[in-house]
């Protein structure tokens, strides 16, 4: 598969750093963007179009969820899932509303893989 | 105890947190590939003095470093995840790895300690809002660094209503390759505190009908 673009978005630099780690170590050639927060994220997003895009749920100030909603809005083709720590039923459920992935910290390279390529 | 909560609740309590705190053993584990041990579960009503003295022998007097993340909805107060300060650094190690330099290691060590505290509390508290079928909202995680005293007396400055006594819920943890252990504690003022309860004694009848 030619090289895809990720935009990682998380206010936690060590979080990005450990699914940074995952992407580069399985995908050869993938470029990954980062943004710390909702608000870089969309700048981000229109800036650079990525494939994909990998959302933080609860961050300072706009949320990943309203990021994910105005993202959508914004790219509806570009592939987006939350990846959060809170597990919590209503937080999954918005974000199948939304129409976007849901993966839980600490991030699995498989179910990462999955997201990105289809498969583990 | 006793008289504010009765065997059954108890019991309930217990084993809600055995699970949720096995949800994080579990995230813990994964991020640091050991296996982590995990105490039984203690619930008890303290004064924020007692609870401080408490946490003080625990830690021997030494300093500690804890994450903190308060949440509310219908029960509010802080939970806690709480090392001893000088194995802080080799937990972060554990978890990014070797191939990141001291010099980088020692400069993330906060950050990284807040995401270990990001993913292991919400994953407790998830699974708690999950069982109790009741919406729990976290805010971001603070770190904190000090004395038991200190640390605690940061969460029950937050206490409004009710201070005169917490309810102390509190598991220790280890990981058996590595040499480090650590406390997550739950705490909430009374009036928080029967909120839990209430929502403890509708998943008990839910229990019991299904």
């Amino acid at each position: 598969m030619s090289g895809k673009t990720v935009l990682l978005v998380d206010d936690s630099k060590v979080a990005r750093m450990m699914t940074r780690k995952v992407i580069e170590s399985h995908l050869t050639g993938w470029t990954v963007l980062e943004a710390a927060s909702g608000e870089e994220g969309l700048e981000r997003l229109a800036d650079s179009t990525p494939d994909f895009v990998i959302l933080d749920v609860n961050m300072p100030g706009m949320g990943g969820m309203e990021a994910a909603r105005r993202m959508r809005a914004l790219a509806p083709s570009v592939r987006i899932t939350m990846l959060t720590a809170n597990i919590q039923d209503p937080v999954r459920h918005q974000a199948e509303d939304l129409g976007v992935g849901f993966l839980t910290k600490p991030v699995r390279d498989a179910e990462l893989l999955e997201f990105l390529v289809g498969e583990p | 105890m006793i008289d504010f909560i009765g065997e059954t609740e108890r019991d309930a309590v217990t084993e809600l947190l055995n699970i949720a705190i096995g949800h994080a053993a579990a995230s813990l584990s994964q991020l640091v590939e050991d296996e982590v041990h995990l105490s039984v579960p203690f619930v008890d009503f303290l004064t924020p003095a007692q609870a401080a003295a408490r946490l003080e022998d625990e830690t021997q007097g030494a300093d500690s470093v804890a994450v903190r993340q308060h949440f509310h909805g219908q029960f509010d107060g802080d939970i806690l995840l709480i090392f001893p300060e000088k194995r802080s650094l080799d937990l972060v190690r554990h978890m990014l790895g070797d191939q990141v330099p001291l010099e980088q290691l020692t400069e993330l060590e906060q950050e990284a300690l807040l995401e270990v505290g990001n993913i292991i509390l919400n994953a407790c508290l998830g699974s708690l809002a999950n069982q109790l079928e009741t919406p729990v909202e976290g805010s971001l995680p603070v770190y904190v660094r000090g004395h038991g005293a200190r640390i605690l007396d940061s969460c029950t400055a937050n206490q409004g209503k009710g201070s005169e006594l917490v309810m102390f819920l509190h598991v220790d943890f280890s990981l058996l390759k590595k040499d480090i252990h650590g406390y997550l504690a739950f705490v909430m003022d009374i009036v928080s505190a029967h909120h839990f309860v209430a929502a403890v004694q509708a998943y008990v009848a839910r229990q019991m009908a299904g």
